[in-house]
């Protein structure tokens, strides 16, 4: 309104967000003259919305309406006239050299941690997680910016492996990383209602560097899906420009947050064609899908009668969208209760929910698990892309270690003597 | 065999890291165009976006010499408890500025979203807007 429209404005947000707006302004180079309520202003009594209105301002200590009056009508200052952008300076390539220990100090007091402890990147580090693809370590990869309306930050090759070495990942999961850079999505999106995010990986490179899509598949029990997982977090904390209060306001937090449910697909055991493939991709190809939302809302067993009982009943914050992971038991029962096409059953189950909107696109189906029962979690994720990992992956192959880092693999029946049926 | 010196070497020696921050780009995003969905928001390959020349460029309006006999626009932006607070404030208005006139009205588009329509209308019909709340 002000530079567009001409007209004087005087915008009004929770002092809780003082910071963040005025920090916004600088940054953008037009200071606006806010007025800051105490807070919450939602959910609370007419009496105490009457009193904020009524009362002062707490960050300037002025009557609130003083200030409104003010913003509107106290003629411009010079500094208001010739508002700047604050501009950033550019990030060094190497940091001060130091200890060991105080370069994990300085990375965590920084925050550029989970605050798990990281692998610190080296330059010999970084020039092996290098190897994990043909390209160039200078070559732009993508921007972020966990806010929707700061700064995006850029980064190259050589900084995503840098994160990469932080999360503790080898060169054969740097293609799925970059993959992810390459998105410009953010794990953790700044939003007072706390977004969640979930990765799966489909094609011949989940088992080409052990990922797991098994027993357990979104639990801490395999070494790709934690460091991939971990790398996504890092990466949206140090190239999405994550400052907790600064740029990212989730008021509870999530702690889906440390890994992004990083998992595979399980292709093999899956009655139905991989996620990627229905989504238009080659089974030959490797791919990242990237999922967002907020919770996992519950867990069950059962028909499709019993998925829409459990989101009819739960629903999601803002509703409309669901990811189901489920078991391969899961997905062979209902091919055989006639959804050979899982898309047949997302319709079948908005046509039970009857939303406002209804597109079988928001309801989609991952299958994930180790057959130990026809167990299935319902999310309220949107589905929002796939991402080709193929690019990323050297022309002679995924580069793995001569002797690949591996955790346990689940005891699984392999005969059909259990009873599970093959 | 452990000397025992590993550690003391581990806490003096110097080593060389790499900087994992990202590099500033001079591109900022800004608020969705009216017929974007809704989760474009969120979503880098619809995010409308500014450079910093674009919003350096950009100046406040002049202000009003005084309110009085001017209009209002209270716009409500439809974060939890906006509506309620800007009728608060149109009724401070009326209590203590009654020679201003207010015109309180709602958002039709999402918080995160342009409405031009609604700002024509401000420009054409009013003096000076408040919105509210952020949070």
């Amino acid at each position: 309104m002000e530079a567009e429209y001409g007209v004087p404005s005087a915008p009004i947000a929770t002092a809780r967000f003082a910071d963040y707006v005025q920090r916004d302004g600088r940054s953008h180079g037009m200071i606006l003259r806010w007025s800051f309520p105490p807070y919450p202003v939602g959910w609370v009594s007419r009496k105490t919305l009457h009193g904020y209105v009524e009362g002062n301002d707490p960050i300037s200590n002025v009557p609130l309406m003083d200030e409104v009056i003010f913003a509107l009508t106290y003629p411009l200052t010079e500094a208001e006239k010739n508002c700047k952008a604050v501009k950033r300076p550019e990030r060094p390539r190497l940091l001060e050299p130091d200890t060991e220990a105080d370069l994990h100090r300085l990375f965590l007091e920084n925050g550029w941690t989970d605050g798990l402890p990281i692998v610190l990147p080296t330059e010999e580090r970084v020039v092996e997680m290098l190897t994990g693809t043909d390209r160039d370590p200078q070559e732009y990869v993508g921007m972020m910016s966990v806010t929707t309306h700061e700064e995006r930050l850029q980064y190259t090759v050589e900084r995503v492996a840098v994160n990469a070495v932080m999360a503790g990942a080898r060169p054969e999961h740097f293609p799925v990383i970059l993959a992810l850079g390459a998105s410009g999505r953010p794990s953790m999106p700044s939003s007072t209602t706390s977004f969640a995010s979930m990765m799966v990986v489909n094609g011949p490179i989940r088992n080409e560097i052990g990922m797991n899509s098994g027993l357990g598949a979104l639990s801490p029990v395999n070494f790709a899906n934690s460091v991939i997982g971990r790398a996504w977090t890092l990466m949206s904390i140090n190239l999405g420009d994550m400052r907790p209060g600064a740029t990212f306001t989730a008021s509870t937090g999530t702690t889906i947050n440390y890994n992004n449910m990083c998992c595979a697909e399980n292709e093999e055991n899956s009655a139905w064609e991989p996620f990627h493939v229905r989504k238009g991709f080659k089974a030959g190809e490797s791919t990242v899908s990237l999922f967002r939302g907020w919770n996992v809302l519950g867990f069950n067993t059962g028909p499709p009668q019993r998925m829409v009982e459990v989101i009819k009943s739960i629903g999601g914050p803002f509703g409309g969208a669901f990811t189901f992971v489920i078991d391969p038991l899961v997905a062979k029962s209902l091919k055989e209760e006639g959804y050979a096409d899982p898309m047949k059953l997302s319709q079948w189950l908005l046509d039970e929910m009857n939303p406002r909107f209804k597109r079988p696109e928001t309801v989609n189906f991952i299958v994930a698990g180790g057959e130990m029962n026809p167990m299935w979690v319902v999310t309220d994720f949107s589905y929002f892309q796939t991402v080709s990992i193929d690019p990323w992956i050297p022309r002679t192959g995924v580069k793995k270690d001569e002797r690949p880092l591996r955790m346990p693999e689940a005891v699984m029946c392999k005969d059909g003597s259990c009873g599970i049926p093959q | 065999m452990n000397t025992g010196c590993e550690n003391i070497e581990k806490n003096v020696k110097k080593i060389t890291v790499l900087d994992p921050i990202g590099q500033p780009t001079g591109i900022f995003g800004r608020r969705l165009d009216i017929d974007s969905p809704m989760f474009a928001i969120h979503d880098p390959e619809n995010q409308p976006r500014d450079t910093a020349e674009a919003l350096g460029a950009r100046k406040m309006a002049p202000r009003l010499d005084n309110l009085e006999g001017k209009t209002v626009y209270l716009v409500n932006t439809g974060f939890a408890g906006s509506k309620e607070f800007m009728e608060e404030v149109q009724g401070w208005f009326t209590r203590n500025q009654p020679a201003v006139k207010t015109e309180l009205v709602h958002k039709k588009t999402s918080m995160f979203t342009d409405d031009p329509e609604l700002w024509a209308e401000i420009k054409k019909n009013g003096d000076a807007v408040v919105f509210g709340v952020g949070g």
